[in-house]
């Protein structure tokens, strides 16, 4: 009797525990199909994002949204005042359905909970990007093996930590780096690079040198996690054709271009330099107008509506009806959400909680404003799509959204593709 | 009071060519046949360019086509002010550059024809436009623009009199305040130059029929600098700073592709705005705001270009075409290629046009790139024979 009691007692215990099995099987089976994005080849030749078996056209904004009187070290993810829990609603609102971050923060386990909430509360994937060090303050060097291998531990440090979150789209490694090939941003060299004999080939092999170790990172990252794409932020196409003979192993390129009202003749002729899918991983437009110096919501919204639809026809959703057109563009991540009042003097702390309405730099192709003064028309504090206010609630600025959000919205609404 | 009546009348009649456009005779409508005849229309008060370049008299007496004086107009290519061009608008009215409604209704004609001739044989007259006066100094659209702008040209003279026609039919003449316009291009004269010009009119022909839009190739837009196959106007320098860092020469005599010269592009980043362009436009200067401009190339499949570095790994970001889209006349589509890395032996590319719309193209052809995709020091790179098949 004692032993048939036992016996009863271990068949209940193994159907419990086998129950428990099977549903965190299942649990986990449709955690890692909830996250699986595949790019395919299309018969023209052009390319098409699946996630999770579906279509998937990436509606994506860049997320740091600093609080005013915060600067470059805001920490979005350890904000006591969780302002993704304001904006979240927003963004599903308007049809976005990714955002995109630029580091780690200082704690992994806080991106953690950040990518689930936005993922569950309100289905917003996670673009993750990792500057690749472009801003460590003691700068980059690429060439320096150590300090590459410092990196990559990071790097796929995070990967394990991250990697198994639903609400992970992809990875993108790097943002603007190849600008520093020519030191238009930050210096970096070596002995080997500093006695080559022209500036050219010295840039050339700063090229080599940065594309190797990121295609280095992409085999790394993808024999640990086999669900998620990696992608290569690059400024603009400069050095793309370099990039295509050591990046064989980065899946989607991730080009940032401020070129204006649309993109010319990057769809069309981007496959002749590097055979890859494209994501607009940055675009957008500033909304002050450096001529008149006033508010410009009416042009960034218009502008903004331009260049998505530029990006939708050159989708495997868009190009349908076009002849000859081959979709290359899986979508954009838009710059931004919300202005970051820091950004016209990073370096002075008091001017952080002053929307400066100077212009940092010129790009004639925003037509509205390219009659400013030495024709600087770009103002960095007035990239968003919503503007924030000093006044606060729960400690989050007080959002309002400019005509650029309405816009996309209702345009985000009108479009015919999944997800 | 009947008498008082009729004078009043009579009066405004007298008056009513300065209120609104008119209609006109249908037996013709004379630009010019004689100083001072009656018949004339039109004054040739609109000197464009670089009008210290040109003188004129049109009272010339020296062996007129027909009647006793013609128009003589002689062009000493000095680039007085600068432009490399220069030309005459006849006007509706004195200097009415679009601002005033003195302009005349010619839909019941469908040509202009007239008698040129050049002082020794080979002067060229480099456009005879028709209309296209249509925006302001600053851009705008003029309150009272030509409803059409027609342009025809080269002409080569010989130093007989040759009769020309130029083909209106199905255009809309319905305003026309720039009558006609004779344009000169420094590019294509060797020298000082002296062209006569008599019997300007606009006629109906019945039998004639309008042209079918499509533009015969290859279309030029560089074949050689003085060639008359050359379209579009290299004006469109970017950004604002790109006079400073680039220097480009059309007449350059370093080993040309074919022909007697090439295009020599050098670049430097001496504004430190790192990048610069140039857009091949037509009209000159024209950003997408000048209606009825550049050209239907419907029918083109490429446009074809040669190119070379001069020490082997100049990087040419992008060459394209059209694009030209901030405006409300702009390019009807873009295509191009780059970025592209130059040898030291000349190359041919190709942009394909399978399935562009040509039909309005104001942006012939666009080179540009940045400093820092280039030798810090600056790159200097050759192209020639660009043209539209």
């Amino acid at each position: 009797m004692k032993i048939w009691r036992k016996m009863r007692k271990y068949k209940a215990m193994h159907k419990m525990l086998w129950g428990f099995l099977v549903g965190f099987s299942l649990c986990c089976g449709n955690a890692l199909a909830a996250s699986g994005a595949k790019i395919e080849r299309l018969k023209s030749g052009g390319f098409s994002l699946k996630v999770d078996g579906k279509p998937f056209l990436v509606k994506g904004v860049s997320y740091n949204p600093a609080p005013i009187g915060a600067g470059y070290d805001y920490d979005l993810f350890s904000d006591p005042a969780k302002p993704w829990l304001v904006d979240g609603p927003l963004m599903r609102d308007a049809g976005i359905n990714c955002i995109r971050v630029y580091s780690a923060g200082k704690n992994v386990e806080d991106v953690r909970a950040f990518v689930r909430q936005m993922y569950e509360k309100f289905g917003i994937y996670t673009i993750f990007t990792d500057w690749l060090g472009l801003w460590d303050p003691s700068g980059p060097n690429y060439a320096d093996q150590k300090w590459r291998n410092a990196l990559k531990q990071n790097m796929l440090k995070i990967v394990r930590a991250l990697r198994d979150e639903p609400g992970i789209l992809m990875w993108c490694l790097g943002n603007e780096n190849n600008y520093s090939f020519s030191a238009k941003t930050v210096y970096w060299s070596s002995p080997d690079i500093d006695k080559m004999s022209s500036e050219q080939a010295k840039q050339w092999e700063r090229a080599k040198i940065y594309y190797s170790f990121v295609n280095d990172l992409a085999k790394s990252i993808k024999k640990i996690d086999k669900r998620h794409l990696v992608g290569m932020g690059n400024g603009e196409t400069g050095y793309l054709d370099i990039a295509a003979k050591y990046c064989a192993d980065v899946d989607v390129l991730a080009l940032i271009m401020y070129r204006g009202p649309n993109f010319g003749i990057l769809f069309d002729n981007s496959r002749r330099s590097f055979d890859k899918p494209i994501i607009l991983s940055e675009f957008g437009c500033d909304s002050f107008d450096a001529y008149n110096k006033i508010e410009a919501p009416d042009q960034q919204s218009v502008i903004v509506m331009n260049q998505w639809k530029d990006i939708y026809r050159n989708t495997v959703f868009g190009s349908g009806n076009i002849k000859g057109k081959i979709p290359v563009c899986l979508g954009g991540v838009l710059f931004e959400w919300t202005d970051e009042w820091w950004k016209h003097n990073e370096s002075f702390q008091p001017d952080w909680i002053v929307h400066n309405t100077e212009a940092g730099w010129a790009e004639g192709a925003y037509y509205f404003d390219s009659r400013a003064e030495a024709g600087l028309n770009i103002n960095e504090e007035w990239f968003g799509i919503v503007a924030i206010e000093p006044d606060q609630t729960n400690g989050v600025n007080i959002r309002v959204p400019r005509k650029a959000y309405y816009a996309i919205k209702e345009y985000f609404a009108s479009l015919n593709n999944a997800s | 009071m009947r008498k008082i009546l009729v004078l009043v009348l009579a009066c405004v009649l007298a008056g009513a060519p300065a209120l609104f456009a008119q209609s006109t005779s249908k037996a013709g409508f004379d630009v010019y046949t004689d100083k001072n005849s009656p018949n004339n229309h039109f004054i040739p008060s609109g000197w464009m360019g670089d009008s210290g370049d040109l003188r004129m008299n049109d009272q010339c007496a020296e062996t007129p086509a027909a009647g006793s004086s013609c128009v003589k107009v002689i062009y000493n290519p000095k680039k007085s002010a600068g432009q490399g061009w220069a030309g005459i608008y006849w006007q509706s009215a004195q200097n009415n550059w679009g601002d005033k409604n003195t302009g005349f209704d010619l839909s019941d004609f469908n040509k202009l024809v007239f008698k040129a001739k050049g002082a020794k044989g080979g002067e060229v007259i480099a456009k005879v436009k028709i209309g296209g006066i249509t925006n302001k100094p600053d851009g705008t659209i003029a309150a009272y623009p030509d409803t059409v702008n027609a342009e025809f040209g080269p002409i080569q003279l010989t130093s007989e009199w040759q009769d020309f026609s130029l083909n209106l039919a199905g255009k809309d003449l319905k305003y026309i305040n720039g009558g006609v316009a004779l344009v000169f291009d420094s590019n294509q004269v060797k020298g000082e130059q002296t062209v006569y010009l008599d019997d300007v009119r606009f006629v109906n022909d019945p039998a004639l029929k309008a042209e079918a839009v499509s533009t015969p190739m290859p279309f030029y837009v560089y074949a050689d600098t003085r060639s008359l196959d050359n379209h579009f106007i290299p004006s469109g320098w970017m950004p604002n700073t790109a006079s400073q860092d680039i220097k480009m020469d059309t007449t350059s005599k370093e080993k040309p592709q074919s022909g007697d010269t090439c295009i020599r592009v050098e670049y430097k980043n001496a504004s430190g705005t790192r990048w610069a362009g140039i857009y091949w436009q037509q009209p000159a200067n024209n950003w997408g705001n000048v209606p009825k401009a550049g050209y239907n190339l419907t029918g083109a499949t490429k446009l074809t270009f040669w190119a070379r570095g001069e020490k082997g790994g100049e990087t040419v970001n992008e060459f394209k075409m059209g694009g030209i889209s901030s405006g409300e006349f702009v390019d009807s589509d873009t295509a191009g290629i780059g970025p592209v890395r130059l040898t030291t032996e000349w190359t041919k590319y190709e942009i394909d046009l399978t399935g562009k719309d040509l039909s309005y193209i104001i942006g012939g052809f666009c080179l540009s790139t940045n400093i820092d995709v280039n030798d810090p020091e600056g790159v200097v790179f050759y192209v020639d024979e660009i043209k539209y098949e």
